[in-house]
């Protein structure tokens, strides 16, 4: 995304400067302030990217610490409270800090040039969702610094676990770590969400009709709406957990009358969603790998969509699931029962058409599709044993051992991060302009493969033969520790087999050695891969009119009235926004803000409650003085004219 | 039909068993869920199989297929990669007769899965004789169902027995005929009482009571044995006597038919993995004898009283002198030798009266009031306290420290010195008004208060 190499018929810049309140960085800005000003879907994705890496193997070392207590009975690696905030932090940041994330940079980047358009709707409130983001992950990691350390809950976070009666710690503050944590983030995702539904509503090039969207622009579409459904429960959950510790009131404290299933109900009716909203993406992406690597359209677009659609919907009818241990009574736990077999049949159609699109292709075995074969593999055996936990009887062996372990990992590393991880591969040479090694590539998959099935098939034995899930140890005569030691050897290979990986993506962007990817390496068939490699700012010089689903695979070997057309020239140009400062320091307010609510419970010398609320007055201001100033920074921005080559 | 499923169950069956039976290890292993001993947790692992035998199937299937389009229609040249296959669409047929067919397998597993549900919540009524014919049951088991109110506390279990008045904790003694009635409390955050051999899992909510039942299969647990040998008796001491004979702690699957281990499986603090408890099936007349034993124990009226000059004594009764050998104003127990008299006063020599215990026991039993342990722990009916497990007929139990450890001189001797060492976080050593000056943290160097200790409490029989 060097704009400085390009070269422009008429580059010039034209702000009015007497019209800004702060000044907004212009065309020319470089370096660390085009960074945090930049308001460019596809740095913002990259950020995103490269943010939820780090977090992924903040998530992993934290996993193989897990695994190391692990390796034999009564290890004393960690202590029990080390462990248990371990499998708290790696829980709330795989889903959280890593997953989301990662689709989020998919979102962001691939979402705009897939359906033509220049950038998303309101690019300032991408970068506000970007910063949100950053926040709420370094607030969940600060925990480890202050009283009680981080979390010991669960990603799940059960009241009253969760209540100050029954904290371990005196004075544990990771809790509100976790709440806060979790509420920043659920803004960063809602003003994304918002975000891309009006993106793919509003911004479609002309002729890109919703039934021409490639299947990945769909899943965001979808994820955006269960995210705006599901993260209000959430919120409101935090807020009543909230108001729970730090003011007294009774959501959950059964002792003064609360009701610690109403926590189970919010979280889950949040917590299921998330799980569609953490595998649709992949799903999005596997949709688009397999095709272009079967050079075939893929079959059944239209149940495809549906069908993720379907799941989407019925998500929210079967968040009791995860309950049917609680005691919820024979006709609810009958419902949720059968509910949740229904969501194997939509799932099971992926699938088919997933094998049916390789029907009769000519099937080629780069790194994205073998990872979006071992999806298909890993998530099949993912959903089978989800399968069986819809059965109640089989559940109440099942539940909260480590065969639950195994299922969820099988759908979020085997599903999830292998996804996620085929569109790494597929579309970074877009985005960076490089082909990858494609041997290192198939060395990351085989080596993950390999690691992910030593980790996580013993597990399903394990949690058969007695071993409960989230206990710091075992003891002796249970016979868990050979397949223990399996799992945590195989951890080990896995977790090798990623951070290659993540060296391979983000070298991908420094390494001149490699190969120049062109405009369609992989002879794709969607529409961000007519553009070059790598994405000019501006995307398209002229906005394109759609003639097919897969314009990209239209324009090359289609009809001659199925190429795509141009929209006529004209002397306007590409207008481009300026960057901005607002959303930066609006992100900074908030943050602070999460920060002085965290805080504004101390302890004087004569052990009376302090309340004080300066901190979060002033992130409140800062907060509003961010708004104003984006309200009233004007629209600045400049005119590109590219020239008919550089498109 | 036949001739298609045959050979494939053919072909998988060994394949299955490999993968089951990985490392030619078994699957009957302490808290097997997969060596189901009762008519739940059978029930569970039937509709388990079924659900594993129709995802094999569907895996073999579908992944057969996958494979099949791999290999057939992989480009095998460079020129061959850029061929362009025909770019069809999709066939509705297909897709609507796959969806069927999936639907149609749900159903397979559905069908069982709601019965079981009824089964897991419902005892089977007593009158209604074509569900216990089915089920195979006799109606004397249940109606002569035991109910236990278990308790569940960070992190050890409180079992109460309404029905005779009687607390245990930690190891759930029950009669292997009848079904079994299981009320679920708790008194502080979420816990789950799971115990896979017989019942499955059920969590323990609070401010909620939750019911969970399950009825033993005797002839499992005998498994060719005799009852005395497969369940032996727990309330003259002899399932203790048989557990430590016959079995290292370390061995990895149970001898003994009748024990049964269960675990906390809802995450409930830092000690949440030590938190597991054991269940003892025992023949009917056991399990009375057992009861009584119990009653006795903690039954007000039954309590050794205070001699009483006025009073004439049967043989065998124990009543409490004063002794001061054992300290000032310490008094301990005797035991009448034969019929006494009034007005004779407990007397060594005179042979009429003798100590009911040893020293090291009185004076354990002192120590057990002065260190405090009394305000969270209950023996008999000395102490006030329900903080911790009820210790009456400690003796008798197997296991220490809520199932974590084997309940012998040694571990009870460690686990008095160090609780903490042994079980970090356990609230004996962590929990309120417990701090560095509580008697019970000076244990530590102090073996003969500790042996005093451990010789009382293991008398507890």
């Amino acid at each position: 995304m060097a704009t400085e190499s390009i070269d422009y018929v008429s580059p010039e810049t034209k702000t009015k400067i007497e019209d800004q309140i702060l000044l907004r960085p212009g065309q020319h800005a470089s370096g660390i302030i085009d960074w945090l000003t930049t308001i460019d879907h596809k740095k913002i994705g990259l950020m995103y990217g490269l943010a939820a890496l780090f977090f992924l193997i903040v998530g992993g070392a934290q996993a193989l610490l897990i695994r190391s207590q692990l390796w034999d009975h009564n290890m004393e690696v960690l202590t029990n409270r080390q462990y248990n905030q371990m499998f708290t932090m790696h829980g709330t940041t795989m889903v959280f800090l890593v997953i989301m994330p990662l689709s989020a940079a998919f979102f962001n980047f691939i979402m705009p040039l897939q359906i033509g358009a220049r950038d998303v709707a309101f690019p300032r409130m991408n970068t506000l969702s970007l910063w949100c983001f950053m926040g709420g992950g370094i607030i969940l990691n600060l925990s480890w610094f202050f009283t009680g350390g981080s979390p010991a809950i669960g990603w799940f976070g059960y009241a009253p676990l969760t209540d100050t009666r029954f904290a371990e710690v005196v004075g544990d503050m990771g809790p509100d770590f976790w709440i806060f944590s979790l509420q920043v983030l659920g803004i960063a995702s809602l003003l994304a969400s918002f975000n891309f539904i009006t993106t793919i509503i509003n911004m479609r090039a002309p002729g890109m009709t919703m039934m021409r969207l490639p299947v990945f622009t769909w899943m965001t579409l979808i994820v955006s709406f269960l995210l705006i459904l599901a993260l209000p429960a959430i919120a409101i959950a935090l807020a009543e957990l909230m108001f729970d510790r730090n003011y007294g009131t009774n959501f959950f404290d059964f002792l003064e009358g609360g009701k610690p299933h109403l926590w189970q109900h919010l979280f889950w009716i949040f917590g299921h969603p998330e799980v569609y909203i953490l595998i649709l993406p992949a799903m999005g992406i596997v949709s688009e790998v397999i095709p272009v690597f079967s050079r075939k359209p893929l079959f059944g677009y239209g149940l495809i969509v549906f069908s993720g659609a379907i799941i989407g919907f019925m998500g929210f009818a079967v968040w009791s699931h995860h309950m049917f241990t609680t005691g919820m009574g024979i006709v609810a736990t009958s419902a949720f029962s059968i509910l949740t077999m229904l969501i194997a049949i939509p799932t099971g159609v992926k699938i088919f058409n997933w094998i049916g699109t390789m029907w009769e292709g000519r099937i080629r075995f780069d790194t994205p599709m073998l990872f979006a074969l071992g999806f298909i593999t890993m998530f099949m055996i993912g959903g089978f044993t989800g399968i069986m936990h819809s059965s109640v009887p089989i559940d109440a062996q099942h539940q909260d051992t480590y065969f639950v372990v195994a299922h969820f990992h099988y759908v979020l590393i085997g599903g999830a991060l292998f996804g996620l991880y085929s569109g790494f591969y597929y579309w970074l040479p877009k985005m960076s302009g490089r082909l990858l090694n494609d041997k290192l590539g198939k060395l990351v998959f085989s080596m993950m493969f390999i690691g992910f099935n030593l980790t996580f098939f013993p597990m399903h034995y394990l949690g058969m033969i007695g071993q409960p899930r989230r206990t710091h140890s075992y003891n002796e005569g249970h016979g868990f520790e050979t397949w223990n030691q399996i799992a945590t050897i195989g951890a080990f290979i896995l977790g090798v087999g990623v951070l290659i990986g993540i060296y391979q993506f983000v070298s991908a962007f420094f390494n001149k050695k490699l190969k120049p990817a062109g405009k369609n390496p992989w002879d794709a068939r969607t529409l961000e891969w007519t553009l070059s490699s790598p994405v000019k700012e501006y995307n398209f010089a002229r906005t394109p009119i759609i003639k097919g689903k897969d314009q990209a695979w239209e324009n090359k070997y289609g009809e001659r009235e199925m190429h795509s057309e141009k929209e006529p020239l004209d002397d306007h140009g590409v207008h481009m926004p300026d960057r901005s400062w607002s959303p930066l320091i609006t992100a900074v307010g908030i943050f602070v803000l999460a920060l002085g609510l965290l805080f504004s419970r101390t302890v004087n010398e004569l052990g009376e409650l302090d309340r004080s609320y300066n901190m979060a007055i002033a992130g409140g201001g800062v907060f509003i003085l961010g708004v104003i100033m984006w309200a009233l920074e004007g629209p600045g921005g400049y005119h590109l004219f590219p020239k008919e080559e550089e498109e | 039909m036949r001739r298609f499923f045959n050979p494939l169950v053919r072909f998988y069956t060994p394949l299955f068993y490999l993968l089951l039976h990985s490392s030619c290890s078994r699957v009957d292993h302490k808290q097997s869920a997969l060596d189901p001993k009762g008519l739940v947790s059978q029930n569970q692992y039937d509709i388990f199989m079924l659900s594993v035998w129709i995802t094999i199937f569907l895996f073999c299937a579908v992944g057969g297929c996958l494979l099949y389009v791999l290999w057939r229609y992989r480009a095998k040249t460079k020129e061959e990669a850029m061929e362009i296959p025909p770019q069809s669409h999709g066939n509705s047929k297909t897709e609507v007769s796959l969806i069927l067919a999936s639907a149609v397998i749900l159903v397979i597993l559905a069908i069982p899965t709601l019965q079981g549900v009824v089964l897991m919540n419902r005892v089977p009524d007593a009158n209604d004789e074509a569900t216990l014919k089915k089920l195979n049951l006799d109606r004397s088991q249940i109606e002569g169902a035991v109910t236990v109110n278990v308790t569940g506390k960070r992190f050890f279990w409180i079992f109460e027995y309404p029905q005779y008045g009687i607390v245990t904790a930690n190891e759930l003694v029950f009669p292997a005929s009848k079904a079994i009635r299981i009320n679920l409390r708790t008194e502080d955050v979420i816990h789950s009482f799971w115990l896979p051999k017989l019942a499955g899992k059920m969590d323990l909510m609070p401010g909620q009571e939750n019911f969970l039942w399950f009825i033993a299969d005797q002839e499992k647990i005998r498994s060719g044995k005799s009852s005395e040998e497969a369940m032996p008796s727990v309330f003259d001491g002899k399932m203790r006597q048989v557990v430590f004979a016959k079995q290292k702690f370390t061995d990895e699957f149970e001898p003994v038919g009748g024990l049964f281990y269960g675990q906390c499986a809802e995450y409930c603090g830092n000690s949440h993995a030590y938190m597991s408890f054991r269940a003892l099936a025992q023949t009917d007349a056991d399990f009375d004898a057992w009861v009584k034993r119990f009653q006795n124990s903690q039954n007000p009226n039954m309590q050794p009283t205070t001699y009483n000059p006025e009073m004439e004594y049967e043989k065998d009764t124990i009543i409490t002198f004063a002794d001061d050998s054992l300290g000032e104003n310490s008094v301990r127990e005797y035991r009448s030798t034969k019929k006494i008299a009034k007005g004779e006063a407990p007397n060594l020599s005179a042979k009429s009266w003798e100590k009911a215990h040893s020293d090291n026991y009185e004076i354990g039993k002192q120590l057990f009031s002065s260190l405090q342990c009394v305000q969270c722990h209950a023996v008999n009916r000395t102490g006030i306290g329900a903080k911790g497990p009820n210790l009456t007929l400690f003796g008798l139990r197997t296991s220490l420290a809520a199932g974590w450890m084997r309940n012998d001189e040694e571990s009870l001797a460690d686990w008095l010195k160090n609780s903490n060492e042994v079980k970090f976080g356990n609230l004996m050593w962590n929990g309120e008004g417990v701090d560095d000056n509580h008697p019970l943290r000076q244990l530590e160097d102090d073996d003969v208060k500790v042996n005093q200790l451990v010789e009382y409490l293991l008398e507890q029989i």
